[in-house]
């Protein structure tokens, strides 16, 4: 699968999620690099610490390749039942999970092993 | 745990029948026609058929220790199956060029061949393509066997691409999903037979008369995976197994990974014992594929069923039966009960009604859609369960996104669809 392909089908799980929850506003940012890419997601959904540790524990789930490669090609296709974030979770680097005072914001980190997620420039803030 | 049972039955059935004839009943299987039904514990013997489908499983889960894969789930699906449908139709050398495509495809794709081994697991269901060109038609030998090694490899290189597109199909409503693929490609192998006239043998190979090891086999080894549940878990594993009982079963889920494997051994064990309960009580025959039906139950056990959402899909298959006048106890309609439970998931997603009308389709259709790849497809009723449950979700999915007051599935929420919301 391309690269292209691959982040298609993350923002569209990830919308999935976050539109189930009925947001009044939600912004996604995609930075990339030659070995890695960075996917932000903040929305106007107020989370309480249940809530954030379920998306960081469904989003930090070990490697698990045998359903990644298969499976993991569900995300984004999802039309019907909720969004499935070990989906994603499967096949990301990493997760970070925030509240933001005004809403959650939720960084994605993919990349080879020579990818420094430091290097991205973000803001931390979601202003 | 899983090389107790396999390494067990297989000593079993050898016990019973006896080494030699056990031995010699394994080498015809390997030559022996592997379309659907050909049960191989009538063909043989239970000794030779066990014996077949504890290799074919421990080669399964000898692929997925030396992929460093682990052993969960969809992996215990996935040798359950193995151990199931090699009494009916798989065995060593039929499923290898199968196994071979799928890794060559990996190469293709430059992707590890553990990303690709639940495909290559579950794509053994067409071994009998590889069979059926290497024994059922009449060619020289030196000309059939490279054949039907070509068509395997050929057939396993194609899974990966067709499974992906599959499962976006059914959404992961059909947890055979590689039923529908494999009925899929069988359908264009069988075509590529047909065209050249070719005639295939029809009938069953069925065994009415199984042994008492047979009988008990299920029983066994469902008090085996209950107590090693609750001898790990104790009071956990009950509560574990209650929680199972609420979740939706849809692909992937894994249940040794949402709850506790303890919790998933109960489970597994409950259902061997509830559907081998179901078919004595319809007196059904409990045969090499009745047994490979309860095994893939049980394995599945572990991915995506649990008696909450099995139970409106058999009532549906049981309502579709007595509408079309057939005995509960009818190879089809047995069949059809056990493997329909591919459809769980309905059931478990959008409720019971949706499930019973699951279960009534499938065996409307999977009565005839084995005829349609002529039993190359051995998940018949992974087949026609995606197709079932393809039809179904594009209604509901339709009806959802034009019906704003649509009731919402159990965990979703069409509120950001409603345009007063913008």
């Amino acid at each position: 699968m391309n690269r292209k392909d691959f982040v298609l089908q993350l923002i569209g799980e990830m919308a999935h999620y976050v539109l189930d929850t009925d947001p009044m506003r939600m912004v996604m940012s995609l930075h990339q690099e030659e070995d890695g890419l960075h996917l932000c997601i903040l929305d106007s959904i107020k989370r309480d610490d249940v809530e954030l540790e379920t998306i960081r524990t469904s989003l930090n789930t070990s490697h698990r390749p045998e359903l990644a490669g298969y499976y993991g090609s569900m995300a984004g296709y999802d039309g019907l039942g909720e969004a499935r974030l070990n989906l994603i979770g499967w096949q990301v680097k990493g997760a970070d999970v925030s509240d933001t005072g005004s809403g959650t914001r939720i960084d994605l980190w993919l990349g080879g092993e020579r990818f420094d997620p430091a290097s991205f420039t973000l803001p931390d803030s979601d202003d | 745990m899983v090389l107790v049972i396999l390494v067990g039955s297989a000593a079993a059935g050898i016990a019973t029948t006896g080494l030699v004839p056990s031995l010699k009943g394994l080498w015809d299987i390997q030559s022996h026609p592997a379309r659907l039904l050909n049960d191989f514990t009538q063909a043989t013997n239970d000794g030779a058929a066990l014996l077949n489908a504890a290799l074919v499983a421990l080669f399964g889960l000898a692929l997925i220790r030396i992929n460093r894969v682990r052993l969960s789930g969809p992996t215990i699906a996935a040798v359950f199956t193995l151990f199931g449908f090699g009494l009916f139709g798989k065995t060593p050398l039929n499923i290898l060029p199968i196994m071979t495509g799928v890794y060559i495809a990996a190469r293709i794709a430059r992707k590890e061949f553990r990303e690709y081994i639940i495909i290559a697991l579950f794509g053994t269901a067409l071994g009998p393509l590889v069979s059926l060109l290497a024994v059922e038609l009449a060619r020289p030998p030196l000309l059939q066997i490279p054949i039907a090694v070509f068509a395997g490899l050929l057939a396993g290189i194609v899974l990966p691409a067709a499974a992906i597109v599959m499962l976006r199909l059914h959404q992961g409503y059909n947890l055979y999903n590689i039923g529908l693929t494999t009925g899929f490609i069988a359908l264009f192998a069988a075509a590529v037979v047909f065209g050249q006239g070719k005639q295939l043998a029809g009938g069953s190979v069925w065994n009415s008369q199984p042994s008492l090891l047979l009988q008990w086999l299920i029983p066994t080894i469902s008090a085996l995976l209950i107590l090693a549940g609750l001898s790990a878990g104790r009071m956990d594993a009950l509560r574990s197994f209650r929680r199972i009982l609420k979740l939706p079963g849809r692909l992937p889920s894994d249940f040794m990974d949402m709850e506790t494997v303890a919790g998933s051994l109960v489970n597994m064990g409950v259902m061997g014992i509830a559907l081998w309960g179901y078919v004595v009580l319809v007196g059904a025959d409990l045969s090499g594929p009745v047994l490979g039906g309860l095994l893939t139950v049980m394995g599945f056990a572990a991915f995506g069923k649990h008696p909450a959402n099995v139970w409106p899909v058999l009532v549906g298959v049981m309502l579709a039966a007595v509408t079309f006048d057939q005995d509960l106890f009818a190879r089809g309609v047995i069949l059809g009960a056990l493997f329909g439970t591919t459809l769980a998931p309905l059931a478990g997603q959008f409720g019971i009604p949706i499930g019973i009308l699951a279960g009534f389709l499938h065996l409307s259709i999977v009565m005839r859609s084995g005829a349609w790849h002529a039993g190359i497809g051995l998940y018949n009723n992974g087949f026609a369960g995606g197709l079932t449950a393809t039809l179904l979700l594009a209604v509901i999915e339709w009806y959802r996104t034009n019906n704003p007051t649509a009731t919402p599935a159990r965990a979703g929420s069409m509120a950001s669809f409603r345009k007063d919301r913008t």
